[in-house]
């Protein structure tokens, strides 16, 4: 249960539950509660509705912020106690609210976006009230923005699941309350799932639900605060990547009976006109030397770690230089797969290792990729990636063989 | 036997997809509209559609949305002259595409994919 609440309209029960989890974001979360709270009134005035700012003790006066913004959706704010951080302990204490009130429908939207409008409520509501499990938004993106999805995340998950969610952990989603019960009795509950890992294990929950998974187009990009990508990639690239191999050994069952993958329905096809994505800056020198490091640090690990074709392949690729760089898919996907059965079998020490040794490998995927699709457009880039994916699902009886 | 639906309305494109099909093994049925095509897919079901894209009255990719969200699991393959759809948004709902052509080898190919598509339900 959350550290602290207040609710002062003493709401009991609620349809439609909108979270914003938050940290520290007094200057950003007025607009983001004006603009839930419009799409609320607009879209779903039948329904009783309330917005949950689920907050970790900011201490910047966000609470007030919450508070004293346009709109006049009632509203709870919880907290968790002082020195509890994360966006998944957020989470956690919206669930047990959402539970509480025995909401129908469950939309999260983080604090920070700004450029959300009411429709984004509608969009990831909406499919909900029509029958869909969970939403996932499908925001427009430059195809050099969230490498990590693009090159580990979405093949992965598609492969292991058989469901085509191309933006699985982009942060905000709609819900069933049916899945409240599932997310509080997730028998994985680590560091990496109440921070960064959180949207990718709802998502892998929402998947192994059997629950129908449909994509809202927004039309638009998501814009927030103005991040460094490589800031936290370290931090972000063990938790993401950590969740995603822990919760493989929790669904095993439901994943070595896939094969192939299919996709999902849509909503938001027609409502909206499609903007041009953000230019994102890629320094594909800082990516290849990063690449290289790798054999410094880690060369012994991967030799012990991977299948004994796949490391002459890696001196393959780095003798190519940076003019000719290229990272085989098929070698990359039989990376991952390896990847995931270590750690699966090795103890949990080792496991850190193993992820900061798998990074500088992804980098050097991501200059792969980046040269490989300079000259194409945003469609082709994504058609790239979708011949990426079918390489992981043809590769995926190996991983089935050597998991079992 | 799979039973696979032809949707076009190009009357040589379903003779051709029929006759091979059925000589691949599949029963076949077609379509020459998507008119009440819904209602066609509930009576008959279907193991997978073949859609054509632009036929003279319908819109494949509008019909692709109506069949995804009523048959949610049913494997839709869209067949279209040019490839230019794939900038419509929509078309992510379908589980493959084929370029129209005399040689079916890829058509089959993905209906076989398609048909293997396996998710524990």
């Amino acid at each position: 249960m959350p550290f602290y609440e207040e609710n002062p309209k003493e709401i009991k029960k609620a349809d439609l539950v909108v979270g914003i989890p938050s940290c520290n974001e007094a200057e950003s979360i007025g607009y983001t509660v004006e603009q839930a709270s419009k799409g609320i009134r607009q879209y779903f005035s039948s329904l009783d509705s309330v917005l949950v700012n689920c907050d970790n003790n900011s201490t910047d006066g966000t609470k007030d912020v919450f508070f004293s913004a346009p709109g006049d959706v009632p509203r709870i704010y919880l907290s968790t106690p002082p020195g509890t951080s994360g966006k998944g302990s957020n989470l956690r204490n919206l669930y047990e609210k959402a539970r509480d009130l025995q909401a129908k429908v469950v939309v999260v939207v983080e604090a920070d976006i700004k450029n959300i409008s009411p429709h984004w409520i509608r969009n990831l509501a909406e499919p909900v009230l029509k029958g869909a499990g969970y939403v996932c938004p499908l925001y427009l993106r430059h195809k050099y923005e969230a490498t990590l999805t693009s090159s580990v995340v979405y093949p992965l998950m598609r492969c292991l699941y058989g469901r085509r969610v191309r933006q699985p952990n982009v942060g905000d989603f709609g819900f069933t309350g049916k899945l409240l019960d599932s997310f509080l009795n997730s028998p994985l509950w680590t560091e990496s799932v109440q921070l960064y890992g959180v949207d990718i294990w709802m998502t892998t929950i929402a998947l192994n639900s059997r629950l129908p998974i449909c994509q809202a187009v927004m039309g638009v990009p998501k814009i927030h605060r103005v991040k460094d990508p490589y800031a936290h990639l370290s931090v972000l690239f063990q938790q993401v990547v950590r969740t995603i191999f822990d919760q493989m050994a929790i669904y095993s069952n439901f994943w070595l009976q896939v094969r192939w993958s299919k996709p999902t329905s849509l909503f938001g096809t027609d409502s909206h006109e499609v903007e041009t994505p953000l230019p994102v800056e890629v320094n594909v020198n800082q990516l290849y030397e990063r690449f290289l490091q790798g054999f410094d640090k880690y060369q012994g690990m991967w030799e012990r770690m991977y299948d004994q074709t796949i490391c002459p392949k890696i001196q393959e690729i780095r003798s190519l230089g940076l003019q000719h760089f290229s990272f085989p898919t098929q070698t990359w996907a039989r990376i991952i797969f390896d990847a995931a059965n270590a750690y699966h079998r090795m103890g949990e020490p080792e496991r850190a290792t193993l992820l900061d040794s798998l990074l500088p490998l992804y980098l050097g995927k991501v200059l792969s990729f980046v040269k490989k699709t300079e000259r194409m457009s945003l469609q082709q880039a994504e058609e790239y990636i979708e011949n990426e994916c079918t390489v992981f699902e043809e590769n995926k009886p190996y991983l089935a063989k050597i998991w079992e | 036997m799979s039973k696979i639906l032809v949707v076009d309305d190009e009357e040589h494109i379903r003779l051709l997809y029929s006759e091979e099909l059925k000589e691949a093994g599949y029963e076949v049925t077609t379509a020459d509209s998507g008119y009440k095509l819904l209602e066609r897919i509930e009576e008959e079901k279907p193991d997978l559609v073949v859609l054509d894209i632009k036929m003279v009255d319908y819109n494949g990719l509008d019909l692709l949305q109506d069949i995804r969200n009523r048959f949610y699991d049913l494997p839709v393959i869209l067949s279209t002259a040019y490839d230019t759809f794939k900038e419509d948004t929509k078309s992510i709902a379908a589980d493959f595409y084929v370029v129209k052509s005399f040689d079916l080898t890829e058509l089959k190919k993905k209906i076989g994919m398609a048909l293997e598509t396996r998710l524990p339900s």
